[in-house]
């Protein structure tokens, strides 16, 4: 006796191509990855693929037979059975017996999975769908194992499997439902396949370059950023610079723990602090803070910033976006840094060498940031230069940081400072959201084991001071064997092993690493003791020569990271723990000489470049916006100034640059120290128009700034700014419900945009009776059926009676001559014909008539009977 | 131009047959219309139902319809009460020995007639049903080494009570396939009922002044013209869809063979007619495939029964509806 079949050949053909095809593939790459991750797979995913497809394939032509499931499986159960056992019977060496017996555990797992995949495919609807969630979350797995999260590698985890699973879903039931001896079987199939495959293809495309920007902003979140992968030629080294984008270098957005740290003797910028001891002139250096690292993304092993960290007290503006000379000011900052006890304002003038032009650094909290004007002979120096204030802590001076690792007068300077501090008991926030947040750390193990290290080593600590220099003094202390516990090291050397924790790498382990090592380890040590903490990044400041006190020179090895404290008073306490680094004690770098002698300025007008003359060297700047002995003059209107710049220098972020550089519509500032405008004073009640007119023009001016370069990097930065913006979930959030409203909207009026399209081709004239009688008919047994009268299982001339009743209308009548027009070669007589063309807008109109305005309302809400009119009835 | 006024001629005597049949069946217009049909198509038409529902009063009326009380210009109507002891000998006829003669002649049997009422058909025995059923397909009678025609016009309408009904032979498949339409009586309506009470004796009565209204040339002459009856290729193409869809329908155990196929053309052609037209309609496919099909297929369970045929009936409808036979897509 034959087995019935199940399935015919041909289904069989299709479930082999289009489902088993697919599905091994798929297997191949998931474990290819999996062999990337575990070793007991040996990398051998070929071969292991190849047993899943076994295993897949010959299910598939066993449940094309009726053959029952659980018997069968059994089956091959038991073969696998007896051949594991029998592999086990037979004498090979013991390595061998062992190393063939895990081969063929893997292959039976392989061929059990695949030979389940098959069976789901050939029989069950749910299977399949299983199958396919398991497939996802095999994924999902994945991805949680890989360490570099982008969203291109995101997308490119999650859209795969997720488009295999639909289409599995998708495919497995349409070959299993479809009519096996109709003729069009191929071409049923070939239609719906490349429909399924287009709605995807857009389903995905659309969503992808619908949150395109979105997903930038997750990534920049995350800390996967792009910015990383630019570093070029630097291989697997790190530093706490980066390039710029526009040249210059600046702190890095991230500080990795990773790889080594690479150092330049690059000079920076050089910096007037006007922070004295007493009334002396003992310079009292500071180090530069440029930013706050208050998250640990324990995921990535990433020091992150937070725009939405509480009390946020960074002042950060872009001193190239602040015309010359016009000030910026934040005094939310000084609130914000909760400092109150020994504060107060402190100068600073950064000249700009080579960092890029929109850092901005200062000793913390900053709160005032003024371009100024490089003076003339120092142009060729320094690219641009800013004077900022800011509230400074006397606690914070760099003797009272840094790290004295031994040097006894640091120490007994310091002394001071602890003691001022001891007087804090106990560290309380201004609120319980601060301290939660500065005191977070992960909760695993990795970070209980450094846990554990704090306490151990602050056991005998009493005040929070106290517990900070017991762990300064831990990392300077020394081993058995009278040997420095920690090293310092650019080149730690730890592998870049993903989702190990480099800092007990480097607290346990090797002990040796970088500022950012140590800065990490503070801070997480300080959290772990209920010690709000962060790290701050920027330049540490060193005692430099005497020649120009409270001048430095900053290089960039002197980028540096540190922890800053919080105690209520003081607010927060910057503490350096790095130790010294002993290798490289060499002789200071030469300083340069100092921009000194910077002119009075009169004058500065910022506006746009409305035209140049190259002859006479003279430019109209339209402004709404000038400074005039020192007093700011604004207005509405834009008034047109000439200025003569002949002598003037011209610069630009990069430097200085020629006159015919000077394009029209370009954002210039012009400064004139001209020495005929001293004598020119305001009054009391002008306006900028009537300055501008006491003026002899052209007015001289000595110098013009150009802010913006052109359009298109003006877009570029715009982009790139909105690109940096922090992420707002709740926009996205908002961006992804109003989708969904739009996709509901669209779904509720869905009946009603088909009902106007259908009206509008019923309404077309149209020569052809059966033609025009096709659409009137369709539109109206489309809008009858949304009205709820479907015709269902009535008869086409029976439904027509049936509407006639209900309506009063002459539907018969119509589909009478409809069916003529369809159907007959006759030719119409005019009766029917007429009937045809002017059937169908008093039809509609009665009908209308008939049912209130609010229930036909109701009526076309009714998606279902939309679906209902649409669907194609099939046998069961 | 002449082809015009014949069909007219033709549709006007239907109509003429028709509402002279209601004068006396009430509440059944559309299984008068079905017996037409099958008039019209050449075939032979089955009647199923409880007694009492009209069935023999329907057949009788028709037979007076076109043969009048005496057949002088109409046709011959003869009727046969199936019992189960009734012989073929008792239908075709047979040899009788002429005692004057001294040989033996033939004797014609009631079938040799041009309507025939097989009353209650499943109540004779399995041979007899057979004999019947072969005259019936091949229009002529073979006794010995003579072979007897049939009339032109031959028609038969049986009736059969219910299988479940005790002491019945059921109809084999085979035969069941010989008639073109098979009809559910049903009750009538209560109005109707109520109507047919007041003057119970008033039908009989009528029955026995039905009219005569056409003739036997009139009746070939309507056959004839119903093979005239224009039909759309998409409706063939509707016809060959659900005859395939039955043998496809998972509650079908046997779908309907080509012959029914053929059957259901002609069945059509002649619905359109005795429906007024001189085309087929969608309607007409609607209306009648429940009476030219359901009785030749067989069905996996009862509730297969209910609905399989109306599933393939109005999946094959709804495409019907939804086609555009405009002059632009074609």
């Amino acid at each position: 006796m034959p087995i019935g079949k199940v399935h015919s050949l041909k289904k069989l053909i299709f479930q082999v191509l289009l489902l088993a095809l697919p599905t091994v593939a798929f297997m191949c790459v998931v474990l290819w990855r999996l062999n990337n991750f575990y070793t007991i797979l040996q990398n051998e995913w070929l071969s292991q693929g190849l047993y899943f497809a076994a295993g897949c394939v010959l299910a598939l032509i066993t449940y094309r037979y009726r053959f029952r499931f659980v018997t069968t499986t059994l089956l091959v159960f038991l073969a696998n059975l007896v051949i594991y056992r029998s592999l086990q019977v037979i004498n090979f060496g013991e390595f061998d017996s062992f190393y063939i017996s895990v081969k063929f555990y893997i292959f039976f797992i392989l061929f059990t999975t695949g030979w389940l995949a098959g069976y789901a495919f050939s029989r069950s609807k749910y299977l399949t769908i299983a199958w396919s969630a398991l497939v996802l979350i095999a994924q999902i797995v994945l991805i949680a194992k890989t360490s570099d999260i982008t969203v291109n590698a995101l997308v490119g985890g999650i859209v795969p499997p997720l488009a295999y699973a639909f289409y599995m879903i998708y495919t497995a039931g349409l070959i299993r439902n479809l009519n096996e001896e109709e003729s069009s079987f191929f071409k049923v199939i070939g239609k719906r396949l490349s429909i399924f495959a287009l709605i995807l293809l857009l389903l995905f495309a659309g969503i992808l370059s619908l949150f395109k920007a979105s997903f930038r902003a997750v990534e920049k979140e995350w800390g996967g950023s792009s910015q990383t992968e630019k570093k070029e030629g630097k291989g697997d080294s790190e530093s706490m610079t980066q390039q710029g984008k526009n040249g210059g270098v600046e702190n890095k957005d991230q500080s990795k723990l990773s790889g080594s740290l690479s150092k330049d003797k690059q000079l920076l910028f050089v910096a007037r602090l006007d922070h004295f001891f007493g009334s002396t002139n003992i310079p009292n250096p500071l180090y530069f803070t440029n930013r706050y690292y208050t998250k640990f993304d324990t995921a990535t092993q990433t020091f992150e910033t937070d725009a939405n960290m509480p009390y946020n007290d960074l002042f950060n503006p872009d001193p190239s976006q602040i015309p010359l000379y016009f000030k910026k000011t934040d005094n939310n900052v000084i609130k914000q840094s909760l400092g109150t006890l020994n504060r107060q304002v402190v100068t600073t003038e950064v000249y700009n060498v080579n960092l890029a032009p929109e850092t901005f650094l200062a000793p913390s909290t900053a709160f005032y940031c003024q371009p100024v004007s490089v003076p003339k002979e120092f142009k060729k120096q320094y690219r641009s230069a800013y004077q900022a204030k800011m509230w400074v802590s006397d606690l914070n001076s760099a003797y009272f940081i840094y790290n004295p690792a031994g040097n006894a007068e640091l120490e007994s300077f310091q002394q001071e400072r602890f003691e001022t501090l001891r007087q804090v008991k106990a560290i309380e926030g201004p609120d319980k959201t601060f301290m939660d947040y500065y005191t977070y750390m992960p909760s695993n193990a990795d970070y209980k084991r450094i846990g554990d290290l704090a306490r151990e080593v602050t056991q005998n600590a009493e005040t929070p001071i106290d517990k900070i220099i017991a762990i300064r003094d831990y990392f300077t202390s020394k081993d058995e064997f009278n040997q420095p516990l920690f090293k310092y090291s650019d080149n730690p050397g730890i592998p870049g092993m993903p989702s190990a924790s480099k800092l007990n790498y480097f607290l346990f382990e090797n002990r040796k690493g970088y500022c950012a090592y140590f800065a990490g380890a503070t801070l997480f040590m300080l959290r772990s003791l209920g010690i709000p903490s962060r790290v701050a990044a920027g330049f540490s400041t060193t005692d430099r020569s005497s020649k120009n006190p409270g001048w430095y020179w900053f290089y960039q090895d002197q980028a540096h990271a540190w922890v800053q404290v919080y105690f209520q008073g003081y607010g927060w306490i910057d503490f350096d723990t790095t130790i010294p680094d002993v290798n490289t004690q060499q002789a200071s770098q030469p300083d340069g000489t100092p921009p000194t002698d910077i002119p009075a300025t009169y004058l500065v007008v910022e506006g746009e470049v409305v035209s140049t003359d190259t002859i006479k060297k003279q430019v109209t700047i339209r402004t709404a916006k000038i400074l005039y002995h020192d007093s700011e003059f604004v207005s509405k209107a834009l008034v047109h100034i000439l200025t003569d710049a002949s002598l003037a220098s011209i610069s630009a972020d990069t430097g200085e640059v020629k006159f015919n550089s000077l394009i029209r519509g370009m954002q210039v500032t012009a400064v004139s120290h001209a020495e005929v405008l001293k004598t020119i004073y305001t009054k009391p009640k002008d306006s900028l128009t009537s300055v501008i007119s006491r003026l002899k023009e052209p007015v001289p001016v000595d110098e013009i700034k150009i802010r913006k370069k052109d359009e298109k990097k003006e877009q570029q930065k715009q982009t790139a700014k909105k690109d940096e913006e922090t992420i707002n979930w709740l926009n996205i959030l908002y961006a992804v419900l109003f989708s969904i409203a739009g996709l509901g909207l669209l779904l509720l009026f869905m009946p009603l945009l088909i009902w106007w399209w259908l009206n509008s081709k019923a309404k077309r004239a149209c020569a052809d009776p059966a033609e025009k009688g096709y659409h009137v008919n369709r539109a109206l047994l489309y809008y009858l059926g949304q009205m709820g009268y479907p015709y269902d299982q009535l008869s086409p001339g029976s439904y027509a009676a049936s509407i006639d009743q209900a309506f009063g209308t002459s539907l018969t009548q119509f589909h009478l001559s409809y069916q003529k027009a369809k159907y007959s070669k006759a030719a119409l007589s005019e009766s029917d014909l007429s009937g045809l063309q002017n059937f169908y807008q008093p039809f509609i109109k009665t009908v209308k008539a008939r049912i209130p305005l609010k229930q036909r309302i109701k009526h076309f809400l009714n998606l279902y009977r939309t679906l209902h009119y649409f669907s194609k009835p099939k046998l069961s | 131009m002449e082809e015009t006024i014949q069909i007219e001629q033709a549709l006007a005597n239907i109509q003429k047959l028709v509402s002279n049949i209601e004068t006396v069946i009430r509440g059944k217009q559309s299984q008068i219309k079905f017996v037409l049909t099958a008039l019209l198509a050449k075939g032979h038409v089955l009647m199923e139902d409880n007694p009492g529902t009209g069935k023999t009063v329907m057949a009788k009326t028709l037979a007076q319809s076109i043969s009048g009380p005496h057949h002088e210009h109409g046709v011959a109507f003869k009727r046969i009460q199936f019992t189960p002891d009734l012989l073929p000998m008792d239908l075709i006829g047979s040899h009788i020995f002429d005692d004057i003669k001294k040989e033996f002649v033939f004797k014609k049997g009631p079938l040799f007639c041009n309507l025939l009422l097989a009353d209650e058909i499943n109540r004779a025995s399995p041979k007899v049903q057979s004999a019947l059923l072969e005259c019936m397909a091949e229009q002529q009678i073979t006794i010995g080494e003579t072979t007897y025609p049939l009339e032109k016009l031959f028609f038969t309408i049986a009736t059969q009570n219910p299988v479940e009904t005790e002491g019945t032979y059921p109809l084999p498949n085979a035969q069941l396939d010989r008639f073109f339409i098979k009809i559910y009586f049903g009750y009538v309506d209560e109005a109707t009922e109520l109507d047919i009470y007041r003057d119970y004796l008033g039908i009989q009565n009528n029955l026995n002044h039905v009219k005569q209204v056409l003739t036997m040339n009139e009746i070939l002459f309507l056959q004839q013209e119903t093979e005239k009856v224009s039909i759309h290729d998409e409706l063939v193409t509707a016809v060959r869809n659900i005859v395939r869809d039955t043998r496809q329908h998972p509650e079908i155990t046997l779908g309907a063979s080509t012959r029914s196929g053929i059957t259901f053309l002609k069945c059509l052609k002649a619905y359109a007619l005795v429906s007024g037209r001189t085309f087929v309609t969608e309607d007409d496919i609607h209306d009648i495939t429940q009476a030219v099909l359901d009785h030749r297929l067989i069905y996996r369970t009862k509730e297969g029964k209910q609905k399989a045929l109306t599933q393939i009936l109005h999946k094959e409808m709804d495409r019907l509806r939804k086609l555009n036979l405009g002059k632009g897509n074609v």
